[in-house]
């Protein structure tokens, strides 16, 4: 009897679900072939993804859920999973098992069980289990949890046939009643609450033995489900009929109920998995972790390996920069020749050349920085790195009030803070969660480099790199400032355990790494594409109107606009309407400042620069870079928060604090280096 | 019956029980701390303990790890 209602009809539809580090992702890869993010970090897949696997030339949905150790509402990741599993919209559930680390992942799977999920198990790793000694019975496997189970190595394609051909062969599996003896005290009282169920209007849906269970567990979230589902008094009198029996028993009753399902599954492992040898414990990982993980030499090894990644990022990527400039102009400068010849408006020319081609342009100039970021920390979370870097920095982050894990998202936000503070979702913690996200944006993202670039290259051509370094480095500092300010002020008391399983090395595949990384390019080509495209054309419809203004003139709504804000700029050391109306279009996409000073400026490329020196002073530009690194992010950032944190307050705290801290920090950057008389 | 965090580095041990709420619990049953599993520190620097737990090698903050109680087993060091 399957007791989950399942909704779906039509093609089939599957969901893969399982421990963090069983491959789960890469299975799905192989399964779909859709671009995805694979990480051999824990928690890498965030959100629900789904793909098409194709069997007979049957199309099958399948839909990979996040990895989580148990179905708690712990974190969101936890929570997508369970609210996936508990709604049935599905036909089969495939539960992707470790096969070298049987019994935690077992544990999920008897949950699902206990749910009443039609279940098949699919062990993957197989080779490395077997590697290690350990042979799995999965005949006897499969008649001891009475469902399908299918072994795999998802890393090299294989058992992926047999898999899809089971998963169709069984898509009407019902499991039936899967039953862990708790012993005649708890099964007494799963009976009785099974009794009074069964007089209840709970629906067909929800399995009573796992509401009982759960009952006797004292799981609020249980008591949340069935408050839609059955009458309070019921609820109430179920309530205190278990409060009553535990007051009567030594142990608790969910020690007792977690010790028996993990006996049920020493005893399932005891008759089907035989141990060749013993295992080796002194494991190359381990060595690996000896030095990485080292107290003295942990943080500097981490700090080598960051230098390392913007080394890489940059050292490569500025040829290509290069490169890609000199493409855009010349397709400009064709295009534009092109129109011209076949007596084109020249509004039509200006809109093509200077808005579509200019724009686009301007924002493919970093993609290079972008790509070789994100494929450096590809590397790093699949080789397994990532995971022992959260572990180092701990300590330092728990300082601060955040949590080990909490630097990822803000390394990710050097290549852009939308996928950054989307990573904020394996935190536990909401506390730490909000807090990443409030900083994030102070991480200097690839969108703010060009406006360095421009400005330190017409400015301090002798020491622009410092002058980069110097910003990057500004926006860790205030970070870590506003991090510990929002610590004390604002979520006080509430504090957070680490918590983080530290995956044996591998040598990351090819395959995984680029996929892991184009899934975060794309994320930003495709904010790239719709919102800075759309912005490009706003700006160029802006420096176009009133109708018969010049173009991008002061008299134009762009420098209207300009002019209406330019005071507040001025004790900042910015006061034209030019740097004011690029600052508006700048929280539409950082990038885009650059691109609005060209037009507003009225300048091609090479005019910029000498536009630039003639308008700022050194002193004037470091306040301006300062401010466009720290104030209101972009809208897609925003955006994100809002979706990630499901309410308008938080994008609006963000928008509002980092203006502020912007105008406070360049402020005073231009005031005390005017009292010194430094670059002026 | 000792707390986890009291071991040394390269200290063996076997889960007696782990106290605390059921969050605590929860979250350390399903990553398979649970009553006679045999465990192994592996790194404690005073943040984080590394713990070796069936093949796994698993960070625990302090505060989670001294809610695991154990008896001492020996150590390899």
């Amino acid at each position: 009897m399957a007791l989950l209602n399942k909704k779906n009809s039509g093609n089939l539809k599957i969901a893969l679900a399982g421990n963090p580090n069983s491959g789960k992702t890469t299975l799905f890869n192989e399964l779909t072939g859709s671009r995805q993010h694979v990480g051999n970090w824990p928690g890498v897949t965030v959100e629900k993804k789904v793909g098409k696997a194709f069997y007979n030339n049957k199309s099958i949905e399948v839909v990979d859920l996040p990895g989580t150790y148990s179905l708690g509402a712990y974190s969101e990741d936890e929570i997508v999973a369970r609210d996936f599993l508990t709604s049935g919209d599905y036909d089969l559930v495939l539960d992707i098992i470790n096969s070298s680390n049987l019994d935690r992942n077992l544990f999920f799977a008897i949950q699902l069980l206990e749910m009443g999920v039609d279940l098949i198990a699919v062990l993957n790793m197989a080779d490395e289990a077997k590697k290690k000694g350990i042979d799995i019975n999965i005949n006897k496997l499969s008649a001891e949890l009475g469902i399908p189970v299918v072994e795999t190595v998802a890393k090299k394609g294989e058992g992926i046939d047999s898999l899809l051909k089971k998963t169709v062969e069984n898509k009407d599996l019902e499991v039936s009643d899967f039953k862990i003896d708790y012993g005649n005290k708890i099964e007494s009282i799963i009976n009785e609450i099974i009794s009074k169920l069964d007089d209840s209007r709970i629906s067909k849906n929800i399995n009573k033995r796992w509401a009982a269970i759960k009952l006797i567990e004292k799981d609020p979230e249980i008591y949340e489900r069935l408050e839609k589902e059955i009458s309070n008094n019921l609820l109430k009198k179920l309530k205190t009929l278990v409060a009553k029996k535990e007051l009567k028993s030594e142990n608790s009753f969910e020690n007792i109920i977690i010790n028996k399902k993990y006996e049920f599954i020493d005893n399932v492992i005891e008759k089907t998995v035989t141990y060749r040898e013993k295992k080796n414990e002194d494991k190359l990982s381990d060595k690996i972790d000896n030095v990485v993980t080292n107290k003295y030499l942990g943080i500097p090894i981490f700090l080598f390996i960051m230098w390392a990644m913007f080394k890489f990022t940059f050292t490569l990527g500025d040829p290509l920069i290069g490169y890609i400039e000199a493409f855009f102009g010349a397709i400009g400068d064709w295009v534009g020749q092109l129109l011209l010849n076949i007596g084109a408006p020249s509004i039509i020319t200006s809109f093509i050349a200077d808005g579509i081609i200019d724009g686009v342009g301007s924002v493919l100039v970093f993609l290079p920085n972008i790509v070789l970021l994100f494929l450096f920390i590809a590397v790093l979370e699949d080789s397994g790195y990532m995971a022992r870097a959260a572990y180092v920095m701990d300590k330092i982050m728990t300082k601060l009030g955040l949590h080990g894990k909490s630097f990822i998202p803000m390394v990710i936000g050097f290549g852009c803070n939308v996928p950054g503070v989307m990573a904020t979702r394996t935190l536990d913690n909401k506390k730490d969660k909000i807090v990443s996200i409030l900083i994030n944006p102070l991480m200097s993202c690839s969108a703010r480099l060009p406006v360095y670039i421009v400005f330190a290259g017409a400015l301090f051509p002798n020491n622009g790199g410092i002058v980069v370094f110097s910003l990057y480095l500004l926006g860790i500092l205030l970070a870590v400032i506003m991090a510990s300010v929002f610590n004390k002020f604002f979520f006080d008391g509430e504090k957070s355990d680490f918590l983080m399983e530290l995956p044996p090395y591998r040598v990351p595949s090819v395959k995984s790494v680029f996929i892991h990384m184009w899934e975060k390019v794309s994320a930003f080509i495709k904010k790239a594409g719709t919102i800075i495209f759309s912005v490009v054309v706003l700006i160029w419809v802006l420096a176009n109107l009133p109708v018969g203004v010049e173009y991008a003139s002061a008299q134009s709504l762009i420098g209207r606009f300009g002019q209406l804000i330019a005071p507040i700029f001025k004790p900042l050391g910015f006061g034209s309407w030019q740097a004011a109306s690029s600052l508006i279009f700048g929280i539409l996409a950082k990038e885009v400042v650059v691109g609005t000073l060209g037009v507003v400026y009225s300048l091609g490329e090479g005019g910029l620069r000498t536009a630039l020196t003639a308008n700022f002073n050194p002193l004037a530009a470091y306040s301006f870079m300062a401010m466009v690194l720290i104030y209101t992010p972009c809208i897609a950032t925003l955006g994100t928060i809002k979706s990630e944190t499901n309410s308008w307050k938080w994008p609006i705290i963000t928008a509002a604090y980092l203006f502020v801290l912007a105008w406070i920090v360049s402020f005073l950057i231009y005031q005390i280096g005017m009292l010194l008389g430094i670059g002026i | 019956m000792i707390s986890l965090i009291e071991l040394k580095t390269g200290e063996k041990a076997c889960i007696e029980k782990i106290i605390g709420g059921r969050r605590a619990k929860n979250r350390l049953s399903s990553l398979g701390f649970v009553r006679g599993k045999n465990i192994k520190i592996f790194r404690d620097n005073g943040g984080p303990i590394i713990i070796g737990i069936n093949d796994d090698r698993i960070a625990l903050g302090r505060g989670m790890a001294s809610k695991v109680m154990v008896s001492q087993k020996g150590s390899d060091k």
